[in-house]
């Protein structure tokens, strides 16, 4: 097999996986541009339980949420999202699904917030800090 | 399409333009479905993690500048939504991070990334060839490869043109700006 064998043959392998790949999936690609935010800078999201460990109740979940002077305890259970700003003041704050919907919640003096129901599926939070610049959590699965 | 270019798509399509994290969406969903298929993944769990990773890639436009890392964080950012959404179907307890027997890898090849970066470049240096080229070399590389007589029925070629122009065009190909920046002789 020569060089020219080699790389043909290499050619056909690349343009055969990139064939496998189905229209959904790159529509899904095209798609999610529809969720770019401009200007609105992107929080770190840390897991606190979800992916080490036992879990003692499967179906609580939570994380931290954090951009400058901000960070934001989040718990989700089956039928609630609730959290507290831990650092920073959170003025307000915003519950959006991959349907578009979005929700509001009142954050009382302590820093405290709650979304009743909770997220239905893939869903990120719109924190506006007092004073600041609004911020995004990350997509994310509950 | 070069680095280059995808560095400027890349800040287009932070600057809002669709076109071209279109262009970015073709150019890398090949590999981003491979790394799902790795993990042994159904279509439609793929295609669960693959909205989520386009969703990631989204969220960073900003930020990422440089397009010889994309690759590799895409190849990263898949494995990572790969094991979480294993994970959220595991009904095992799960002992550590990475827990061997819902692991089927314990690292990212770096040779089978290398092989994925070399069919990006191979696919893009091919979509600039001329029209001619593309067709004779898609018979050619057909699996089963087609029989000469039937690829100078197709193209209207005269079979001993076949190989030289065969030759011609796979020279174009290692021509392509592309195709320099791989590693290793092609």
């Amino acid at each position: 097999m020569n060089d020219d064998d080699r790389l043909l043959a290499e050619l056909g392998e690349a343009v055969r996986a990139a064939g496998a790949v189905p229209e959904g999936f790159r529509r899904a690609g095209r798609a999610a541009f529809a969720w770019r935010t401009v200007d609105a800078e992107l929080a770190e999201l840390v897991e606190s339980d979800a992916s080490t460990g036992v879990r003692a109740a499967p179906a609580r979940r939570t994380f931290r949420l954090a951009a400058g002077p901000l960070t934001v305890e989040v718990e989700l259970s089956p039928d609630a999202l609730a959290g507290q700003a831990v650092e920073g003041r959170l003025a307000g704050i915003e519950l959006e699904e991959q349907d578009g919907t979005a929700r509001a919640a009142a954050v009382d003096e302590l820093g405290w917030f709650l979304f009743v129901p909770g997220p239905a599926g893939r869903f990120r939070l719109r924190l506006r800090p007092a004073g600041g610049a609004v911020v995004v959590s990350p997509w994310t699965r509950p | 399409m070069p680095s280059r270019a995808v560095a400027e798509d890349l800040g287009r399509a932070a600057d809002g333009d669709q076109a071209a994290w279109d262009r970015l969406v073709d150019r890398f969903a090949p590999l981003i479905w491979a790394v799902c298929r790795r993990h042994r993944l159904s279509d439609a769990d793929c295609e669960d993690v693959g909205s989520t990773v386009w969703l990631r890639l989204v969220e960073r436009l900003g930020t990422i500048r440089e397009p010889a890392a994309l690759p590799g964080w895409l190849a990263t950012t898949t494995r990572h939504e790969c094991l979480q959404l294993m994970r959220a179907r595991s009904r095992q307890v799960l002992t550590g991070e990475d827990d061997g027997a819902a692991d089927p890898e314990a690292v990212t090849p770096e040779e089978w990334l290398l092989e994925q970066e070399r069919g990006i470049l191979l696919r893009s240096a091919f979509e600039d060839l001329g029209e001619r080229c593309r067709r004779l070399l898609a018979l050619l590389f057909a699996d089963p490869p087609t029989p000469y007589a039937e690829v100078s029925a197709t193209l209207g070629m005269p079979v001993g043109a076949i190989g030289p122009t065969r030759r011609r065009c796979l020279a174009a190909l290692r021509e392509h700006p592309s195709l320099s920046e791989l590693a290793g002789s092609v």
